[in-house]
């Protein structure tokens, strides 16, 4: 098990260092510098100079790619141009509060999806399935933001049950609802994968009532993938912090990094691309991790 | 089978309604969408079917001309990420071993990152545009494709007919495009029709926050940046647009499900 | 005897009583910001919500009251010699820093001379020099400062109302990284408390202030991420003040609605370099066709007045006896032809973010394809636009340019239209003309405003021959307080809350919902409860 684990960290070497060396360059396509920011006409060109001097871009990119890179090992991504406060102070300011709303979140959408899903699985083509289905594609085609915005307008402008802002209700709900479809799908996906096994008939034959084989068999096995599921929506579930954070104004490091793209707060834009890249594959590393101990068939039998 | 499907032929039906609207939208539009016809906002009424914006001006006409907007650069981003996708995935399945483990590291790299906010980031450095949109939403969604195509060529490049191609000495450039690669179409027109899904929600998404497409030219997405202002004095401008987005990402969908389940027998 | 006690009492208990009628200690004001604060010192920061706060917590030596007049400040006195070029100020003995030491003329000259240290990246150091030439500032004694001039220049006044900063606390140190732009010490009504990034600033009342201790116990600025937010704030009472867009200006329940007018104006400025708009005919034609009525109308609502010259209504060098071009398609059309031009296409550069200059430029644009001419719209980054406008090299590369002017209290408008200042300075679109040029030395020198008054008139009445820009509108400043809010200054340009010392919270519990519920059951007759 710890070689297996080992092997995965090790892998992650070369996947982080691609990571950096993708933001970093992507960044560093923007045209002009820093001091493109100084906008008064009466600054002097020497002083521009001496300040692109001091801040080290004067150095070929190379450099300051591994100087970047020393830093950033360090957590040290600089200072905001906007607040001048450090970057990595600003983004584990803001974190927790996106933490918080992904994860009632994703409570939520489990708490949901499990039953919805097994349900749909074990009662497969039923009414209920295809209805499932349909809402599901339609949960699935609705746009985030537009969501958000119609929400706003039924719940805080018209009818005024709660705040438009700071508030957790909306957001929450808007994500959940984002977020639903898919999880669910999976969830019937891998339950009919379940249920059509070996196991399952040999405890039916052997006269086990259905809702016990349901319960105490299937159930469990399919809830396995939950971790991996965690892993593999990381990317959905940020993707839609920034969205939602920045219409409700939620505080968190989704909206920290949309305001900081609007306002080209370039070490504030690297610090969280290269933050929460990280987090994902971190996340996704638990999720197979995870799956691994659980599942011991993945264990022996896992090749890339 | 697809003709039993309720929802594939829903799906087909608004699409080919969708693409008429696109291409003839200058016969179809009542008005100009940029003309300034009233001098306040209106409701819907008779003269206006959707009502008017801010500006005065038709939404209906700017629903067609934004409706060209948001399919033709669907269809162009995900002609990207298919292109792209399949030269990798065809290159990483059919060579195999280092060249393999290269490109799926690049791909597990680029799955890393949180696709919204790289293209955000990517925008910030470049000057928002309709062309540089479509461009990097194929840029950043090829790799789901690659991985596809990939998995089609591992299992492919081992049976007999590639075997024979390769007695009677035929090149790998042509292996991989003449033989394997027809062999391979159906999993990859599903995905490329999931893809223009996606692409759609993207491309709202981003010119809703404006770094999308830019005004004045209509599009979905920012006819909804435009309504937020007005989201209690005119929510027609608001629930519209999304309606119309919500309607075309859910045909993709059944089409883009109907045909999965016709081409994958075993499957559902 | 009792009697007379017992009615003292009753006396003093109805005074007490009415002042705890008037206004709440403990009153706390919620004001908006609309971002975060960048540093919160006044010689270093180029952003409006920096300046908010700066505002309360540092003075300068003059400030402006009510009608835009300076009046004294952390001066109590100023005079200038008569040749104009010595300015003398007699500082207040009574100020002191808000940690306690005193403020004196070492603490001004520190403040001055750091603006001009070109190692200090200030972007106020240009205020300070005259044709190339610094001013030099003078320590007479403690409480005397004097400011030396290379040349009479009347509007030095607006420089002179500079936040002060302590010497004590900056001198010899790194001002850029230094730990006061985030913990500022001032002389102002209010002291610093704690800056919570993406949430808000915090104030509280300074009891030393040398103005009298303010009414108002803090001042919370909370940050709202935009104008819609901030306006549905405004109606739960979430903030007590904040602006509202022409759209949104009807009554609203528990608050005050406030229009004046401000110190701005938008504009369309031409390439003057660019052969486009060369023949003064063309620009003439397009300012023709210019429908300011259909624009305001979209654009504000009608909460916006037209512009047709570079000066606001509401300063005191407002002339309006210039050339105007009022909408007439008919002779924008004949001009163009008359000055042979048949077809014209043009780009116009905009600034992403200003809604209102999207949606002129969108108007603008239906505006001239009636008289044939062609125009397409480029959104920029506000400081991509600025590095386009702002490079030193001629010709510029743009056409046109949709951008605005805060003029500032001081008419003086040297930067903007002297033939000097192109490529370098902010006439950037290259207007030359030898007697603006002339008019605008005059009115420097000049030191009285009868005779200033009467030299920018003529200078108006010639930029507008020229029709160098299309001015398009100055709009409204409109504004809504909460009732509970008291104190407020009449409206006018300069602001709703002048002396911010004299702004308080009404104490009566039927001015706001959410906030009787915040400070509980705090009631009036407490004290006649125990008698």
């Amino acid at each position: 098990m710890t070689k297996y684990i080992a092997k995965r960290l090790i892998q992650l070497i070369p996947l982080l260092i691609g990571i950096t060396l993708i933001t970093f360059f992507v960044m560093h396509l923007a045209p002009g510098d820093p001091t493109a920011l100084f906008t008064d006409p009466n600054i002097k060109p020497e002083e521009l100079v001496r300040i692109r001097a001091n801040w080290g871009l004067d150095k070929p990119i190379i450099t300051q790619y591994f100087i970047w890179l020393k830093n950033a090992a360090k957590l040290d991504f600089g200072y905001s141009y906007i607040s001048g406060k450090p970057v990595i102070q600003e983004i584990s300011e803001r974190l927790p509060n996106t933490l918080i709303l992904m994860s009632i979140s994703f409570a939520l959408i489990l708490l949901i999806s499990i039953p919805v899903g097994v349900i749909s699985a074990v009662k497969k083509g039923s009414a209920f399935d295809n209805i499932f289905t349909v809402v599901s594609f339609i949960f699935m085609s609705i746009p985030t933001f537009w969501l958000a915005l119609v929400f706003m307008l039924i719940f805080s402008l018209k009818l005024g049950w709660v705040p438009s802002f700071g508030n957790l209700v909306l957001p929450v709900t808007v994500m959940v609802i984002s977020g639903l479809a898919g999880i669910t799908r999976y969830q019937r996906a891998s339950m009919i994968e379940v249920l059509g096994q070996e196991y399952i008939k040999v405890a039916r034959a052997k006269g086990m009532p259905e809702w016990l084989v349901i319960y105490k068999h299937a159930l469990r096995n399919a809830l396995i993938p939950i971790v991996t599921m965690l892993g593999l929506s990381l990317p959905d579930l940020f993707g839609g912090a920034f969205i939602i954070e920045t219409i409700f104004a939620w505080p968190g490091m989704g909206r920290l990094g949309v305001s900081a793209v609007f306002s080209r707060n370039y070490p504030m834009i690297m610090g969280i691309t290269l933050l929460t890249s990280i987090l994902i594959v971190l996340g996704n590393l638990l999720a197979d991790v995870g799956y691994a101990i659980v599942d011991p068939r993945i264990r022996y039998a896992k090749k890339e | 089978m697809l003709r039993k499907n309720k929802l594939f032929i829903f799906g087909l039906i608004i699409l080919i309604l969708f693409s008429l609207l696109a291409v003839f939208a200058q016969f179809i539009a009542p008005y100009d969408p940029a003309g300034i016809m009233e001098n306040e906002i209106q409701g819907p009424s008779l003269r206006h079917i959707f009502g008017t914006d801010d500006l005065g001006r038709d939404v209906l006409s700017r629903i067609i001309y934004g409706g060209r907007v948001s399919l033709s650069v669907a269809v162009v981003a995900v002609a990207v990420a298919l292109t792209l996708g399949i030269l990798i995935g065809a290159i990483a399945g059919y060579f195999g071993g280092l060249i393999d483990e290269l490109i799926m590291r690049f791909t597990d790299i680029m799955l890393s990152f949180p696709t919204i906010f790289l293209i955000l980031a990517i925008q910030s450095v470049l000057t928002p545009n309709i062309y540089n949109v479509m461009i990097v939403i194929g840029a950043t969604s090829w790799m789901g494709i690659a991985r596809l195509v990939r998995g089609e060529f591992l299992s492919l490049k081992e049976r007999e007919f590639v075997e024979a191609a390769r007695a009677i000495g035929c090149s790998d450039l042509r292996i991989i495009f003449r033989h394997i690669l027809p062999n391979s179409w159906p999993p990859v027109i599903v995905a490329g029709t999931l893809g223009m899904a996606g692409a759609i929600l993207t491309e709202s998404a981003l010119s809703f926050l404006g770094l999308g497409v830019q005004p004045p030219m209509p599009s979905w997405g920012n006819m909804l940046m435009d309504s937020q202002a007005y989201l209690l004095d005119a929510p027609w401008m608001a629930v519209i647009p999304g309606l119309f987005i919500v309607l075309a990402v859910l045909s993709l969908y059944f089409v883009g499900e109907g045909l999965r389940q016709s081409l994958n027998p075993k499957e559902r | 005897m009792k009697i007379l006690v017992k009615s003292l009492l009753l006396l003093f208990l109805l005074i007490g009583f009415s002042f705890a009628a008037d206004y709440d200690p403990n009153g706390r004001l919620i004001l908006s910001l609309g971002g975060e604060v960048s540093v919160m010192n006044p010689i270093l920061s180029t952003d409006t919500t920096s300046s908010a706060i700066e505002g309360v917590i540092f003075t300068g030596l003059v400030k402006l009251d009510k009608n835009l007049n300076f009046v004294p400040d952390l001066a109590k006195s100023w005079k200038v010699s008569k040749n104009g070029l010595v300015w003398t100020f007699k500082l207040r003995k009574d100020v002191k820093w808000h940690d306690g030491k005193p403020f004196t003329a070492d603490d001004v000259k520190f403040t001055f001379d750091t603006i001009m240290n070109p190692k200090i990246n200030s972007v106020r150091r240009g205020d300070y020099f005259i044709d190339g030439k610094p001013i030099k500032f003078k320590v007479k004694d403690k409480y005397t400062i004097q400011a030396i001039l290379p040349k009479p220049f009347s509007p030095f006044l607006v420089s002179a109302g500079m936040g002060i900063l302590p010497k004590h606390l900056l001198a010899g140190k790194e001002l850029d990284m230094a730990y006061f732009n985030n913990h500022p010490i001032g002389t102002g009504p209010f002291k610093f408390v704690e800056y919570k990034t993406g949430d808000h600033v915090l104030v509280s009342r300074n009891p030393e202030y040398y103005g009298g201790a303010p009414l108002l116990k803090e001042i919370i600025f909370k940050i709202v991420p935009d104008e819609n937010t901030a306006l549905i704030a405004l109606k739960t009472g979430e903030i007590d003040s904040t602006g509202i867009p022409a759209k949104d200006f009807h009554p609203i329940k528990g608050v005050n609605l406030f229009k004046y007018d401000a110190l701005l104006y938008t504009y369309l400025g031409f390439n003057l370099k660019s052969p486009k708009f060369s023949d003064v005919r063309v620009r003439q034609a397009l300012s023709y066709a210019v429908n300011r009525k259909q624009l305001i109308g979209l654009v504000f609502r009608g909460y916006a007045s037209p512009a047709y010259s570079p000066c606001a209504p509401v300063s005191w060098a407002y002339s309006g006896d210039v050339s105007k071009y009022e909408y007439d398609p008919g002779k924008a059309k004949k001009l163009l032809k008359e000055a042979g031009v048949n077809t014209l296409e043009f780009t116009l550069l905009i600034n992403h973010g200003n809604k209102e200059r999207e949606k002129g430029a969108t108007i603008l644009q239906q505006q001239f394809k009636k008289i044939g001419v062609k125009m397409n719209i480029r959104v920029l980054e506000w400081s991509s636009l600025l590095k386009v406008i702002n490079a030193r090299k001629d010709p510029k590369d743009y056409d046109a340019v949709l951008i605005g002017w805060s003029t500032g209290v001081d008419p003086d408008a040297y930067s903007i239209w002297h033939s000097s200042q192109y490529p370098g300075g902010l006439n950037f679109i290259g207007y030359k003309n030898p007697k603006v040029d002339k008019l605008l030395d005059a009115g420097r020198r000049e030191q009285t405003k009868v005779g200033r008054k009467k030299i920018y008139a003529q200078m108006y009445k010639e930029i507008t021959k020229d029709a160098p820009y299309i001015f398009l509108w100055y709009p409204n400043v409109l504004t809504g307080v909460r009732n509970r809010v008291g104190g407020l200054s009449e409206p006018g340009p300069a602001g709703l809350m002048v002396d911010i010392e004299k702004v308080y919270i009404k104490s009566s519990p039927l001015s706001s919902p959410l906030h009787e519920m915040e400070r509980g059951t705090a009631k009036q007759g407490g004290e006649e409860d125990k008698l």
